[in-house]
């Protein structure tokens, strides 16, 4: 039986409500989870979202250069540091890549011209890509997508394009493992939710304290490690 | 060509269609259900996946598959809403919805003479087209009472009779008997919620809803895992259409439902009757047509009034059941009016209870506070809960702007959602909006849906002198009960520009007078009796609270009365 399979197990026979959680456990195909990645040592090979941050090997739509551009991107909106896991650590390059070869594939091309603008402004404003820029001034970038100072977007619009990476942002960082980003929880670890869980007790409810009744919850697995 | 012969076709079987569904074929009478979506059943429903549910909308219609246009005047081009709040399933909205389940005030059937008595008829603005409904509250309690026990809600009651009782609402019309379940258990939400507004001299009390509390009709009780708006209940708690009428309707032997079907067009003869309805199979195929001897409407709004429209003929060349010319007119939605508290002493884990407008105070709703000199009639619902109606981190983040000095991305950011995503609540004010003739709805000339149908076209905005003071009163009361809960801060969201937000009503209107609405108080057509839309869209005025119960109220009222008297003797009930 193998790591995964255990973790499936334990969240299995841990969910409370029976039926309905097994239901919605098993509604998930494995041949999507990444749940097999996550629960890998963290020096083993590598995800699709370390081949991209690592720059060796294509995801599933984005090539290198887009890819680097996002995940730093992603980065500057959520960034990691020491006990505060940001976009890079939670895969959100990942969840983009998968997504845009499948529920967004419509937005291929938004993100393409979005791409290709944001690369011009930075190389007409700074004589660099996105990528070569510090953080302070990828800051700046961002900012003035933001509010829509970046002249060189047409169609999508700065704003646009901004708050549609904000948006798939968030979502890589706090969506469920099984679409490919929030790797180990790195969002839920963040923020302090604790997942799925099928039912919390009056006591829980009671509570003015963090919430400490147990593992992190996905919809196919539990936390390797209970969350402190 | 299929063509199927039935007494009944309802179109549309959610709220009202399960309901009418389940009782006319009790009845003995033969009844076809057409679905646009699919039939789901609680073990389709993943618990808890945000990302699927809240975020990419699954138990919506696709924005871009069934647009819904929307301009702020009627003058330009509308663009697609790019999120739908209701539903595209077998159940409908109360699949997704929150299960709040209010009866309306006394007041909330008589505007216009309510606060003519109270302030004069120069309270109303002069362009609303504020009415009184065709029935009193009195006349609906029965099919209130019927809806709150066979589907089973939970809450505590107010007003026994005429008899006050403290932790229910004091302010909710008289009823003949307590709700079938007890409250829900209290989370930190109501916790707060309460202990701030009975500070302030108000009446807090547990939000009614269509969610077990207890084990009920072979359902277990709600196990709070906080995910039922925008969610399926895993477990069947939530007394959704799904679990409750819709068995209740395979029972009977006499339902059949057929899924996939969009109905396009109610067919119509010479003699001034419907006979039957024409639709969409799910492969695409456009010439199936059920014969039915009465034809019940009963999607949401838009697709009420668009079918009415496209339905047209040479003898009812303005649309059916519009000699009134009313159709498609006086559209309300509801205002979403909202504020947040951040707490540095205490979690609030927002993620845990039923998610949608937890604890109420009715204080400031209907016409239960006294106005004058306000600047405006009516009011709002006041209740807390998530910012997104539900808990999960996404929708905290997409729903809930930053306090001031804090940027919508960046380390502060990242910052305030690790410290106060487990300590921060939401107060909102769900507020009633008059209705305004020019508040509409029509077919839109620009834009067509993926049958290649025109879109629903809405002209609407609700930023009128009497919303707009309304909404500042009551964004007032959200920061003062945000203070007296101790909040580290409190801080507003801002308002929409303009645009719809949900639960919206009108576009068939009911009345007295076939001249000025659409409908009658059963939700018959005026001018074809074989008729019926039932739904919101019959609503005249809109009320602070939420519609689904009284949608369903008067779903029963409506299937009484057929299967009493039109079954017998068919032809207009009034």
């Amino acid at each position: 039986m193998s790591k995964h399979d255990e973790a499936r197990r334990a969240f299995l026979i841990g969910a409370a409500v029976g039926a309905g959680a097994v239901a919605g456990a098993g509604l998930v195909p494995e041949a999507v989870a990444q749940t097999h990645e996550q629960h890998q040592a963290k020096d083993s090979p590598a995800t699709t979202a370390q081949s991209h941050a690592q720059g060796s090997g294509h995801g599933a739509f984005l090539n290198d250069d887009d890819a680097a551009t996002v995940a730093a991107f992603a980065e500057r909106l959520m960034p990691g540091a020491p006990g505060k896991p940001g976009a890079r650590e939670a895969g959100v390059l990942n969840y983009i890549d998968l997504a845009l070869s499948g529920a967004y594939e419509d937005l291929q091309d938004f993100y393409r011209r979005g791409l290709a603008s944001l690369d011009t402004h930075c190389r007409k404003t700074y004589n660099a890509p996105f990528v070569k820029l510090d953080a302070a001034r990828q800051d700046e970038v961002i900012m003035a997508l933001e509010q829509n100072k970046a002249t060189e977007f047409t169609w999508p619009s700065a704003p646009a394009f901004f708050n549609t990476m904000r948006t798939h942002t968030m979502e890589g960082l706090f969506a469920d493992p099984i679409y490919g980003g929030n790797k180990d929880f790195a969002g839920w670890r963040l923020v302090g939710f604790p997942g799925a869980h099928p039912a919390f007790a009056p006591a829980d409810m009671q509570s003015k304290e963090a919430f400490a009744g147990g593992a992190l919850i996905g919809l196919q697995a539990q936390a390797p490690t209970r969350r402190t | 060509m299929a063509t199927e012969k039935t007494d009944v076709v309802i179109v549309g079987v959610g709220a009202a269609g399960g309901i009418l569904a389940a009782e006319l074929g009790k009845a003995g009478m033969k009844v076809i259900g057409l679905e646009r979506g699919p039939r789901l059943a609680t073990k389709d429903f993943s618990p808890q996946d945000e990302l699927r549910y809240f975020q990419r909308q699954d138990l919506r219609p696709d924005p871009k598959r069934q647009p819904i246009t929307w301009r702020p005047n009627a003058n330009g081009r509308a663009n697609p809403i790019p999120t739908q709040s209701y539903g595209n399933q077998a159940g409908g909205g109360t699949v997704h919805y929150g299960a709040v389940s209010w009866r309306f005030h006394e007041d909330d059937f008589r505007v216009r003479s309510q606060t003519i008595e109270r302030y004069g008829v120069s309270a109303i603005p002069a362009d609303s087209s504020v009415t009184d409904w065709p029935l009193s509250y009195a006349e609906l309690e029965p099919y209130y009472d019927r809806a709150e026990y066979e589907l089973g809600v939970s809450g505590k009651a107010g007003n026994l009779q005429g008899r006050k009782i403290e932790d229910g609402n004091v302010f909710e019309a008289p009823r003949r008997r307590d709700y079938p379940l007890p409250p829900l258990q209290v989370d930190q939400v109501g916790a707060n919620f309460d202990a701030a507004a009975k500070k302030l001299g108000y009446h807090p009390f547990s939000t009614p809803r269509a969610i077990l509390s207890q084990p009920y009709n072979g359902r277990p009780a709600c196990s709070y895992c906080g995910f039922c708006q925008g969610f399926g209940c895993h477990i069947g708690a939530k007394s959704s259409i799904l679990v409750t009428k819709l068995p209740d309707a395979d029972a009977t032997g006499n339902f059949k439902l057929i899924t996939g079907a969009m109905c396009y067009r109610v067919n119509s003869d010479n003699s001034g009757r419907v006979t039957g309805v024409s639709y969409y199979g799910p492969d695409g195929s456009a010439d199936n047509t059920i014969e039915a001897e009465i034809v019940i409407v009963a999607p949401f709004i838009y697709d009420a009034v668009r079918l009415m429209l496209l339905s047209k003929t040479e003898k009812f060349s303005n649309g059916l059941a519009n000699s009134s010319g009313q159709l498609g007119k006086h559209i309300m939605s509801h205002l979403s009016v909202r504020a947040f508290a951040a707490f540095d002493d205490r979690h609030v884990n927002i993620y845990m209870g039923p998610s949608a407008q937890k604890h109420t105070i009715d204080d400031f709703n209907a016409d239960n506070f006294d106005h004058s000199g306000l600047g405006f009639i009516r009011g709002a619902q006041i209740s807390a809960g998530p910012p997104g109606i539900e808990g999960g981190p996404i929708a905290a983040t997409m729903t809930m702007n930053p306090p001031p000095g804090v940027p919508r991305w960046g380390e502060k950011y990242r910052d305030f959602l690790a410290k106060y995503y487990t300590r921060h609540m939401a107060m909102t004010a769900q507020t009633e909006n008059l209705p305004y003739a020019d508040q509409m709805i029509d077919l839109d000339p620009n834009v067509r849906d993926k049958f290649g149908l025109p879109a629903p076209r809405m002209t609407y905005d609700w930023r009128r002198p009497n919303e707009v003071a309304r909404v500042e009163f009551v964004h007032r009361k959200l920061e003062e009960l945000g203070q007296a809960m101790g909040a580290t801060q409190v801080w507003r969201a801002p308002p929409s520009p303009g645009s719809p937000i949900s639960h919206h009503q009108g576009g068939t209107r009911m009345g007295s007078d076939p001249t000025t609405s659409v409908v009658n108080r059963y939700g018959q057509s005026w001018d074809i009796p074989n008729l019926f839309i039932i739904g919101s869209s019959t609503f005249p005025t809109s009320a602070g609270f939420n519609p689904t119960l009284t949608i369903q109220a008067l779903a029963y009222m409506t299937a009484d009365a057929i299967v009493t008297r039109y079954k017998k003797n068919p032809g207009a009930l009034l």
